[in-house]
């Protein structure tokens, strides 16, 4: 079977920075792959590209077997990609409900459809109560869900989380992760830029480490954790040689 | 849950049906002409402001030049008659056709304009109309199109003994543009225009074509608009180009809905109502040197709304959700 997503041979350069070099990737079907890294490594613009922000300069992304390499972001969102953002952006002035109906639209033409799917994706991110609210009122960790329930309830195949976890409080954060399971579990694929390793490192079937743009290590979390090219990379060379 | 949704967009429906009613029935008890006037000039008011909120106060595109749509809808509706014997009512449909089309081929440029230019493109372009009409000898240039009043008739749309059919029609079309934002509230476009206003970015990751939902939003906007400049050409029968296309009109048809509540299905209505009559009677009481102190009133309205009550007069009559919100 062939990889949901893969990036061939990404370049992404702004003027003389070069912020992805040579980035080939894979993400297979009904994966959890952590992408992370140190700040600076590039993981947010490798983010930007496969959902579809701005074109890389070079190399290409195939999606579902297609390769979708110049299409828009709405256009890949109708193909099943969806994400979440770093910093929330939510639909400030409109109700929960409202945002998530948003989401649902794609796939619902039918009003009454859109909402239905929308309160179902409520329930599923345990944010009903709150259906009513304005996003405005909601607390930070409520918001990151929101995020969440919005890109689910466009029905993406492929679940772009960015940072979702990062500043939530521990047991926050371990709702967050039950969350993320739960997605994983209704069959989508889920990959997610994260900074905090205790966290993300049991979710995740697979890491992916970004260095200075490249690709640095791959593999299962507990032998990234220990390879030394990691350590190096995060906390310098003096640690590396110590451990 | 979903049935309260249900339940609000009823009563909203129904309180809207009472007031129509309502306002239908006030002529038979004011026969007053020049309060009958201003009631003309309040419906239309309300329909254009109503017309404006669904580009600037639903899709968040604030325009700043909507007096070229009224302008437009006036003149195409003045010159059919005047030069090809095309009935108004045609004239103002076709008015609306001409305006949603310029205002799309105006729109590819411009929203590619954020925030604060894209209102200045709408100011200038307006201003580039105004003069282009001013200078343009067919259309009549600076003098304008009198538009020849034959006699009474529902065909041509003109009434020299009565406003009353101006009245109705007004009211009609205030009805129209109120039903037509209704609907509009709880369908797929109603919420990409939100999502689009506040936040590009996440609607675009929605699935949202951004750029379509500004278009979509600027048509239907620009239709309504022109099709009351054309009933003001034929309600004034007498147009040149400052007196339908000047800047005033781009104002007069932001300020109700910014008083009344930008982006809501009442604030245009309701600002209408407060703003319109005001300005009439503030100008026939000062007198011909009190030029501009309608404005100066409205000026200091807008500051004291915009302290008191931010989202705008709506919001005196939601102050749960006010509560909640806080």
């Amino acid at each position: 079977m062939t990889a949901l997503l893969e990036t061939r041979a990404v370049w992404q350069r702004f003027g003389g920075l070069i912020a992805n070099s040579d980035v080939s990737i894979s993400v297979g079907r009904g994966e959890i792959v952590g992408l992370i890294g140190p700040n600076g490594a590039g993981k947010s613009t490798l983010f930007n590209l496969i959902a579809g922000v701005l074109p890389p300069t070079e190399g290409s992304i195939l999606f579902d077997g297609e390769d979708v390499t110049r299409l828009p972001a709405a256009e890949r969102c109708q193909r099943g990609i969806g994400r979440t953002f770093q910093v929330v952006k939510s639909f400030e002035t409109m109700t929960v409900i409202d945002n998530v109906i948003v989401g649902a639209l794609i796939r619902n033409t039918v009003m009454r459809e859109a909402r239905r799917k929308a309160y179902e994706v409520l329930e599923f991110a345990g944010l009903a109560a709150r259906a009513n609210v304005l996003a405005s009122d909601l607390i930070p960790s409520e918001k990151r869900r929101l995020e969440v329930a919005r890109a689910l309830a466009t029905e993406p195949k492929l679940l772009l989380l960015d940072e979702v976890l990062t500043g939530l409080t521990p047991i926050e954060a371990q709702t967050g992760v039950e969350l993320v399971r739960r997605v994983r579990d209704t069959g989508v694929t889920v990959l997610m830029v994260e900074h905090v390793m205790e966290i993300v490192m049991p979710l995740v079937d697979r890491a992916i480490v970004l260095d200075l743009g490249k690709v640095l290590v791959e593999g299962k979390p507990a032998d990234v954790v220990r390879d030394p090219k990691v350590i190096t990379a995060y906390l310098g060379d003096r640690h590396a040689v110590s451990a | 849950m979903d049935k309260n949704f249900a339940e609000r967009r009823r009563r909203d429906l129904i309180v809207a049906a009472c007031f129509a009613v309502i306002a239908a029935l006030v002529p038979l008890f004011v026969k007053d002409v020049y309060v009958q006037n201003i009631m003309v000039l309040t419906l239309m008011y309300a329909a254009l402001s109503q017309s404006w909120n669904i580009l600037s106060g639903y899709c968040g595109q604030i325009s700043l030049g909507h007096a070229l749509y009224f302008g437009l809808g006036a003149y195409t509706t003045a010159l059919l008659f005047t030069k090809f014997g095309v009935l108004p009512w045609f004239g103002m449909f076709a008015g609306g056709v001409i305006s949603a089309a310029i205002a799309m081929a105006l729109g590819y440029p411009c929203f590619r304009l954020r925030g604060h230019y894209f209102v200045i493109a709408t100011i200038v372009i307006a201003e580039i109309a105004l003069l282009l009409f001013q200078n343009w000898n067919w259309a009549g240039a600076a003098l304008g199109i009198d538009i020849p009043v034959r006699h009474d008739s529902w065909l041509t749309f003109q009434f020299t003994r009565s406003k009353l059919p101006y009245f109705y029609f007004a009211l009609v079309l205030a009805c129209i543009a109120w039903f037509v934002t209704w609907w509009l509230e709880d369908s797929k476009w109603g919420f990409w225009w939100r999502a689009v206003k506040d936040n590009p970015d996440a609607a675009e990751s929605l699935g949202v074509v951004v750029f379509n939902s500004k278009m979509g939003a600027a048509a239907v906007s620009a239709f309504l608009v022109a099709v009351g400049g054309g009933f003001y050409a034929q309600f004034v029968s007498y147009i040149d180009p400052e007196s339908v296309m000047g800047f005033q009109f781009s104002l007069l048809m932001a300020l109700p809905a910014v008083l009344g509540g930008i982006g809501t299905l009442w604030g245009p209505v309701l600002g209408a109502v407060i703003l319109i009559p005001l300005t009439e009677l503030t100008r026939s009481f000062i007198g011909g040197s009190g030029r501009g102190v309608d404005l100066i009133v409205y000026g200091t309205l807008i500051v004291l709304i915009s302290l008191a009550r931010p989202e705008g007069l709506v919001g005196l009559f939601a102050p749960r959700r006010k509560a909640a919100a806080r």
